[in-house]
């Protein structure tokens, strides 16, 4: 998708917001990732907006709107009608208008996040939906998840390892984790994160700056 | 023929429970009333799909589709489209019928349908605009869609969608679906026969289904747009 777009329908060409999407397993981190994405984001004077899929209930969306981290009001949910995958994949364009409208009531936002709901490893986001998407993964879920190559892990054009904390309580060699993750990516980046603690959050922002702003 | 080859190919297009437009995620009222027990078996789906089709889609949608094929201009569809939003009491019906006919608007703006684009531009100006049936019309027009073939387009993604809702929400299976959807075929055959008068007015009487969809937002576990 184009940054620089011609609207239809209006006179003057303006400048679209580049989308980038969040997806992953069902707990690994992709809200609280958020979480800290949106300080780290707003810090370099980034303007953003939300959207967030919930697969049955409006919980994630409803959690960041009361973080006080963002204005409320930049923050949609769409429902995915138990189809987390097609809402993302086969028929983005629920997403699509939804990032289209906060676009037309906030005409400066320059990203929009868009977080998938929980998912197994086969979710991918459409390339018609987002510029960019990252795939998020824990340690808690097992070292094995890198090797089994699913979609989300190797199409991502991030993936990002979560709750590194927690490898020596979980029996995860992380070192190896990591390694296997970036064999299988062919090289294409891994990042390690605890967002808990925000810990490898600016690694994720310089690359979004770099990859999707073209600010670097 | 009422259909030629390319048209009826068009209509397997559009009609497509895969066709992307967000369909899925609209369930009419049926995952409320799932929740409030009175939707619970196959029976209770073709009674639902009866009602949604008799009640509500031949007498209102399908006045309001009618009445913006014919429309002679964008404004004359806006037209239309705001006595869809006045005829409509429930406001998470209108919202919900709001957001099937933007994402629907929208792909068709995508795809360059003259019309679509040209209504799209009224549509991004006034909230109050885009109802599905509204954007039905337009979108069958671009499509190069007669108004039958796009009056059963609009009718038989109604029943693709209710079906397909059901199924996912454990009602019935998906052999139990095409029973379903062949009674529904029937039915909407039936229900195209005859046409309405020109000057026909939308109306509908669903009171079952408005009260599920309008109360959505009350509900803490929810998959579904309406």
């Amino acid at each position: 998708m184009s940054r620089l777009s011609l609207n239809k329908g209006l006179a003057q060409p303006r400048i679209a917001a580049s989308r980038v999407g969040i997806g992953g397993p069902v707990g690994s981190g992709k809200t609280a990732l958020v979480e800290c994405l949106i300080p780290a984001l707003t810090a370099r004077g980034i303007d953003i907006a939300v959207i967030t899929n919930d697969l049955v209930t409006a919980e994630d969306a409803e959690r960041i709107r009361r973080s006080g981290l963002i204005d409320p009001a930049r923050v949609s949910a769409v429902e995915a009608g138990a189809c987390p995958h097609t809402v993302i994949r086969e028929d983005p364009t629920l997403n699509i208008e939804a990032a289209d409208e906060l676009e037309r009531r906030f005409p400066g936002v320059e990203l929009i996040l868009l977080e998938s709901g929980g998912d197994n490893l086969a979710s991918t986001f459409s390339r018609d939906l987002t510029d960019f998407w990252m795939f998020v993964i824990d340690v808690a879920g097992g070292d094995d998840i890198p090797r089994k190559r699913g979609p989300g892990v190797i199409r991502a054009d991030l993936l990002v390892i979560n709750k590194i904390d927690l490898a020596p309580y979980v029996g995860v060699d992380l070192e190896r984790m990591h390694r296997e993750a970036s064999k299988v990516r062919g090289d294409r980046p891994v990042l390690l994160t605890n967002c808990r603690r925000g810990e490898g959050i600016e690694s994720i922002v310089d690359l979004l700056e770099r990859e999707v702003l073209f600010r670097t | 023929m009422l259909f030629d080859r390319l048209q009826t190919l068009a209509l397997l297009q559009l009609g497509d429970s895969a066709y992307p437009a967000g369909g899925f995620a609209f369930s009419w009222g049926l995952e409320g009333l799932a929740a409030d027990g009175m939707l619970a078996s196959r029976g209770e789906l073709d009674r639902i799909i009866l009602d949604q089709l008799e009640r509500r889609w031949a007498s209102m949608d399908r006045i309001l589709l009618r009445q913006a094929f014919r429309a002679e201009d964008c404004l004359g569809i806006a037209r239309v489209d705001r006595l869809a939003e006045a005829a409509t009491p429930s406001a998470e019906m209108r919202e919900g019928s709001r957001r099937a006919g933007r994402a629907l608007l929208g792909v068709w703006f995508k795809l360059d349908g003259p019309l679509s684009v040209a209504y799209r531009g009224l549509v991004s100006s006034d909230t109050r605009l885009g109802h599905l049936a509204i954007v039905q019309a337009v979108v069958g027009r671009d499509a190069g869609l007669s108004l039958e073939a796009a009056e059963l387009v609009s009718g038989w993604t109604l029943v693709t969608g209710l079906v397909s809702a059901a199924v996912r929400l454990g009602i019935v299976g998906h052999i139990e679906a095409q029973r379903s959807q062949e009674a529904a075929r029937m039915l909407l055959a039936e229900l195209l026969e005859e046409t309405p008068p020109p000057d026909a007015l939308p109306a509908s009487f669903t009171p079952f289904i408005d009260i599920a969809v309008s109360r959505g937002p009350l509900r803490h576990v929810r998959m579904f747009t309406t």
